[in-house]
């Protein structure tokens, strides 16, 4: 065991730990400037200092006030929450098609699937929006400036990526499970729910993950498709960011706190999953 | 069970994707826009508007430019990130944790970050000893290489350390006996074996720059400056500070055909069958 990890060493380790140590240094160095600014004066951001003058926690509770990051968080959270719930639901469903059934275009749709994943967002926008206000208008109902405008928005771009990892998945899955439970005269459905849903469930995970991750990093569709009532975090820190130019002080110190604040919720997701997300990543998504 | 997800993709995909094709082909702006159907049918002008008399060519560039340098600069980054995670060592598994975490960050987090950090007094200025504009003139295109670099190239890092991972045991062996040194086997036995999930790693890359949105409009704000009018921004400032919607959609269709030749690549990579990409073993 100690030989064959002998041999299998790739680098002297001083030169690995000068490797490593330039690494973090990149990747750290702006992450602890983050943390150092936010709770830093204003004052002390705008004028480039490195370390904070005091120790300026304050800037965590004033943001509440500042901004109205508060009911961004609570609509990113509804949203997000939601688009990961159901795409993962739906994902599930399609990808069992998609593994157990031979039809034709299966293997378009599969194509497809990842095709989607890189039709640029911009392209999307304004069809979206003038559907959306003629649907409105056609209905009598609003659509535009309310969450279900995005939420619906983004369930469809989170789909083709959620399926795809529900393929990947499924399709390790041996067959003989569902045949088994078929032959014992169960349903499909029940096939699906009893059988196959309890055993997938990292890629459930994984694609709920992902599509919760759309909404709330998302700025394009929310900047168009909300208003003040239903703004996301994501647009509310984008507007609050680029109200800094001019005019006073910017409270740059605020501005941190504040991304951090949305930033938060996104790396503990990450670190408490990390074993089953970057086993999804290398599955070959786009975004 | 296939419908829920089928009827969707067509509704919110599909449907917008061909309203795009033919809003492109109208003269749309905010007064015509609430009757957009029986908007003025004026065939290819969009198109050849677009191309005459806007900044579709030069974001064209920009765009092309910016995601090529930053998805090449992303690979020896990763690369070396991901043989020197490769070998055994106490506390490998937190270093590979914290490598990460730049990719999974919000952009609209690392846009703000580094707005504050590139403002005119800021931190860069300062620790670089350099003085003047980050986000404004012909610098800002650096500033968003570099921001894009240092959100982006975990992916390659990410890849290539599955790639190595999945490597035989007697390729080691192999080396070992020839007597090869570290370098040596580095250089003609590992990285050959990693060209696949590189050059993967390079078209998700590229195409992923090719289409960000959120950074370059965060980092930057509109309008943006004419060295990082990438052509998401300029497509978005057409429709919704411009009002141009037709020539704005027009300008879209044209970004889908930059993605198509690298869309093209990465499907032929993924076999979609087994889901395994050809080049990872």
């Amino acid at each position: 065991m100690r030989r064959s990890e002998e041999v299998a060493r790739l680098l002297p380790g001083p030169l690995r730990a000068v490797v490593l140590t330039v690494l973090l240094l990149v990747v750290l160095g702006p992450l602890a400037y983050m943390f150092l600014a936010s709770v830093s004066s204003d004052l002390a951001v705008a004028r480039g200092a490195l370390w904070p003058d005091g120790f300026h926690i304050d800037n965590y509770a004033r943001i509440w006030s500042t901004t109205n990051l508060g009911r961004g968080l609570v609509n990113s959270v509804l949203i997000a929450g939601a688009v990961a719930v159901v795409s993962a639901f739906v994902a599930l469903l399609s990808a069992y098609v998609l593994v157990r059934y031979a039809f034709r275009g299966r293997v378009a749709v599969l194509r497809g699937l990842l095709a989607l994943q890189s039709i640029p967002g911009t392209l999307l926008l304004l069809p979206v929006f003038v559907l959306f206000a003629s649907a409105a208008t056609a209905l009598g109902v609003t659509i535009i400036g309310t969450r279900w405008a995005v939420l619906i928005t983004y369930l469809t771009f989170a789909l083709p990526f959620s399926t795809w990892v529900m393929v990947t998945y499924l399709r390790e899955l041996p067959p003989e499970l569902d045949e088994a439970a078929r032959v014992d005269g169960a349903s499909p459905w029940r096939v699906l729910t009893r059988v196959i849903a309890p055993l997938s469930w990292p890629g459930l995970v994984v694609s709920g993950v992902f599509a919760f991750l759309l909404g709330w990093n998302d700025v394009l569709f929310a900047s168009v498709l909300t208003n003040p009532d239903s703004r996301t975090a994501a647009v509310e820190l984008q507007i609050f960011g680029a109200s800094q130019e001019g005019g006073a002080l910017p409270v740059y110190g605020q501005l941190m706190a504040a991304a951090l604040v949305c930033a938060v919720p996104v790396v503990a997701l990450y670190l408490v999953f990390q074993r089953y997300l970057v086993a999804g990543l290398t599955t070959g998504g786009v975004r | 069970m296939f419908l829920p997800g089928g009827v969707l993709t067509l509704l919110v995909i599909v449907v917008p994707l061909a309203v795009a094709l033919y809003i492109s082909l109208l003269d749309l702006d905010q007064y015509s826009i609430r009757e957009w159907v029986g908007a003025d049918f004026i065939a290819f002008d969009n198109y050849v508007e677009a191309v005459r008399d806007s900044h579709l060519v030069h974001a064209i560039g920009i765009s092309l430019g910016y995601s090529a340098l930053v998805s090449l600069a992303c690979v020896p980054v990763g690369l070396a990130a991901a043989v020197a995670t490769q070998d055994r060592f106490r506390g490998r598994g937190l270093v590979r944790s914290i490598l990460l975490v730049p990719y999974v960050l919000p952009a609209f987090v690392v846009g703000s970050t580094w707005r504050i950090i590139f403002q005119p007094d800021g931190i860069a200025n300062r620790v670089l000893g350099t003085d003047g504009l980050w986000l404004n003139g012909p610098r800002s295109f650096w500033a968003l290489v570099l921001v894009q670099l240092w959100a982006g190239w975990p992916l390659v890092y990410l890849l290539a350390a599955a790639g190595l991972q999945s490597l035989d045991a007697t390729v080691h062996e192999a080396a070992a006996l020839d007597g090869a040194g570290w370098w040596a086997k580095l250089r003609y036995v590992v990285l050959p074996q990693l060209r696949g999930p590189v050059s993967l790693a390079l078209v998700i890359s590229f195409l992923h720059n090719v289409n960000s949105f959120t950074l370059p409009f965060v980092l930057f704000g509109v309008p943006s400056p004419v060295d990082v009018e990438v052509l998401p921004v300029l497509t978005y400032v057409e429709s919704f500070q411009n009002f141009e919607f037709g020539l704005s959609v027009a300008m879209a269709v044209v970004s889908l055909v930059l993605v198509a030749i690298p869309m093209a690549v990465y499907l032929r990579a993924v076999r979609l069958d087994t889901g395994r990409e050809r080049g990872s073993r």
